[in-house]
């Protein structure tokens, strides 16, 4: 049951998730649906070089930006403790995002269809720079779904390999079942070690 | 025992850390991925390295590539001439080979080692705000920023005095292939630098990578011009395919020996551009707390003369003097920017002048030294050994005057 | 044994780490194994507070939010008080190990 302290386990262990995504498209309210506790919003700052569109350029004017990210978790039984990080929204500080897929089970990269573009980065990222298995998933924010998801996932030109689902961020229920196609399809990905696979061990 | 924190796990920051707990130091990295995730991402650089730097390496026992990595044995420097014929050809022999081993290999490895000899890691990105804390912590004697790829530089003002530039000066492109056929008119291990005057340059550089040794393809492009099609971040074979259809196109000598070629792996290639900069070496946080940048974080030069990871391993191992010879001394303000000045004057003021100059078109001088180069082996092989100690280049290459000295000393001599 | 995070600077080096390095994730939990509170009283703000309120196993992140501390400095903390054992680190359940994913599926299914 959802209580603010953790059960006094000392086997506890931890899982984590990440919620990717633009700016807006419902991050912070998909943690929000799940957590047991109030979502936990951190930021950390940057002096940054402004305006850089290159990664590998440090600029030359510098800037303070501010690397906001929020979390929240989900007790399951007495022994395990699922995490839910939703990534800064300005995927300005690549480094953060590494630091949050770090030994994560799965990413759900949200996205708003009336803004398909601000997930494109997060796409991007975990395409082409992150081992983590992630499935898509347009968060109906009238609880409608305004648009055939065969052209969501061609407008975001989404791999064949990836899942694309749909989801109310505001509904718990239906926020677990996207994180439930998450777990699965890093299970699909990462199957059960065969006996033999075990033997040679 | 001095505990000193290194922000950034590169040529530079590892190298540092290593040789610091060689000499019994506690020491800290900060590393923004772990060793599996630099070894299966991304390729970072070039990083050929000549004698001088691979000689700081050595001295602490880290060039563990040795056997395995190509021994460069010279330069090979071709001008084309539009549209692709090439006008002028110069083998420049090295006096000590040089090398270059895949960061992705080298890092991962060094990071281990570096965990293995007793130092701590602690994998993240590092904010400016962590910096304040890690300041404010007390815990360190000395921090130092090594990162210079990430934001983090932002917090080191940059120096107008000895910055030349404000903008990008090349777009650059890196492609690591396999396949590729030896030169015909010069069949050992040795870079190719091939000038298309006023468009850029390519770069054919043997190297030693994960999956063993390869041919790192590198063009320089000046930005706006034809051959300047990396403004955005491109699918790996489509990279490649446009990285091949230059080479055709400008420098059909290097495409002969590419008739095979392909991507080493799915994360062989790198682009982007960067603006030459140099920065004050110290920064103060909000909190009191003052950093010392080293290495590209305060010299970050443009790659047309290969120094970057030359002058990391420089940098590394000119700190490291300054360290030990401070003893027990606080590590204050003026400690820190004396132990900048001394790398400033021992190497990054000649490499950072010459290589700004390589930006330019060639003046009058240089194309004067280059074509009796073409003819002299003793001039020849004095310009690959600057890219060994580019200090050299002051006495004989980067001014009129000093080039008609020379000039005149070989014709007599 | 010399002891990190007292009141006295300067720190003297912890001898001895026993823990495996794992890399210290945002999710990672510590606890206080056994909590002592005149070792509490002895350590420095930062110390101090990570240690108070590692008295129930929190995440990594938790903890530098509640502590107002950056994730930088939470894990230096942390490291040096898990190097004295004033700290557990809780092993991270491999991301890959296929019972965790199991229990995930089998308590989100719960929730679906």
């Amino acid at each position: 049951m959802a209580s603010a302290s953790l059960p006094d386990n000392p086997l506890l262990t931890s899982a984590k998730i990440v919620i990717a995504g633009g700016f807006g498209v419902g991050k912070t309210t998909c943690v929000q649906s799940i957590s047991e506790i109030p979502p936990i919003n951190t930021e950390a700052w940057m002096t940054a070089a402004s305006e850089t569109v290159d990664r590998l350029d440090p600029g030359i004017d510098k800037t303070t930006t501010t690397v906001a990210m929020d979390f929240g978790r989900r007790t399951i039984g007495t022994d395990l403790v699922l995490y839910l990080f939703g990534t800064p929204g300005q995927p300005r500080f690549w480094p953060m995002w590494d630091d949050l897929c770090r030994g994560a089970v799965g990413a759900l990269v949200l996205a708003d269809t009336r803004q398909l573009a601000a997930s494109f980065p997060a796409v991007n990222y975990f395409e082409q720079d992150s081992d983590v298995p992630f499935v898509v998933c347009v968060n109906l924010f009238d609880g409608v779904l305004h648009h055939p998801l065969e052209e969501v996932r061609e407008a975001l030109a989404l791999a064949a390999g990836v899942p694309l689902i749909a989801c109310d961020a505001r509904d718990p229920q239906s926020v677990a079942r996207a994180l439930l196609a998450v777990v699965e399809h890093a299970m699909a990905r990462n199957p059960r070690p065969t006996a033999g696979a075990l033997a040679a061990h | 025992m001095r505990r000193i924190l290194i922000v950034g796990a590169g040529q530079s920051g590892l190298q540092l850390g290593l040789s610091l707990l060689a000499e019994g130091y506690d020491v800290t990295i900060m590393s923004a991925r772990t060793p599996d995730e630099i070894r299966s991402g991304w390729v970072m650089s070039t990083q050929a390295m000549f004698a001088t730097a691979l000689q700081t390496e050595r001295r602490y026992g880290l060039d563990l590539w040795q056997d395995q990595a190509p021994r460069i044995e010279g330069l090979h420097v071709s001008l084309s001439a539009p549209p692709g014929e090439r006008a002028l050809r110069i083998p420049c022999p090295l006096d000590e080979p040089a090398q270059s081993t895949d960061q992705r290999l080298k890092m991962a490895t060094w990071l281990e080692l570096f965990e293995q000899r007793g130092g701590t890691v602690h994998y993240q990105g590092v904010t400016t705000a962590d910096l304040d804390g890690l300041t404010r912590l007390g815990r360190y004697d000395l921090t130092i920023v090594a990162a210079g790829k990430g934001d983090l530089v932002g917090v080191f003002d940059r120096d107008p005095l000895r910055s030349v530039h404000t903008a990008p000066q090349r777009g650059l492109a890196v492609a690591y292939v396999h396949g590729m056929t030896p030169d015909p008119l010069l069949p050992v291990p040795h870079v190719s630098f091939n000038a298309v005057p006023g468009l850029g340059e390519l770069f054919v550089i043997p190297a030693l990578t994960v999956s063993g040794p390869c041919e790192i393809l590198f063009w320089e492009a000046v930005p706006g011009g034809p051959l300047d099609l990396w403004a955005e971040r491109r699918d790996p074979a489509e990279h490649l395919k446009l990285t091949l259809d230059l080479v055709r196109r400008y420098t059909p000598w290097i495409y002969d020996r590419c008739v095979d070629v392909e991507l080493t792996d799915g994360r062989a290639t790198l682009s982007g551009r960067y603006t030459p900069t140099v920065r004050r070496p110290v920064a103060e946080l909000p909190s009191g707390g003052l950093v010392l940048g080293m290495a590209d974080v305060v010299v970050a030069n443009d790659p047309i003369t290969g120094q970057g990871s030359n002058t990391a391993a420089k940098c590394a191992y000119s700190y490291l003097g300054s360290i030990l010879e401070r003893g027990d001394q606080p590590f204050d303000r003026e400690w820190m920017g004396q132990t900048f000045e001394r790398f400033w004057t021992g190497a990054g003021e000649a490499v950072t002048g010459w290589t700004n100059a390589m930006l330019q078109p060639l003046p009058p001088h240089v194309q004067q030294l280059l074509g009796a180069a073409a003819e002299n082996p003793t001039i020849a092989r004095r310009f690959a050994n600057g890219f060994s100690d580019p200090n050299d280049f002051q006495e004989w290459f980067m001014t009129p005057e000093a080039a008609d000295r020379y000039l005149a000393s070989v014709a007599t001599g | 044994m010399p002891m990190t995070y007292w009141k006295v600077r300067p720190y003297v080096l912890t001898a001895g780490r026993t823990r495996t390095r794992q890399p210290l994730l945002v999710h990672t939990l510590v606890s206080v194994p056994y909590y002592d509170a005149v070792f509490a009283s002895g350590l420095l703000p930062e110390a101090r507070s990570l240690y108070e309120h590692a008295r129930r196993a929190r995440s990594v992140a938790e903890l530098s939010a509640v502590c107002g501390m950056t994730l930088g400095v939470t894990r230096v903390v942390v490291d040096d008080l898990a190097a004295t054992d004033r700290l557990q680190i809780h092993d991270d359940a491999h991301s890959l190990d296929f019972r965790l994913l199991e229990r995930l599926r089998d308590g989100l299914r719960q929730l679906a």
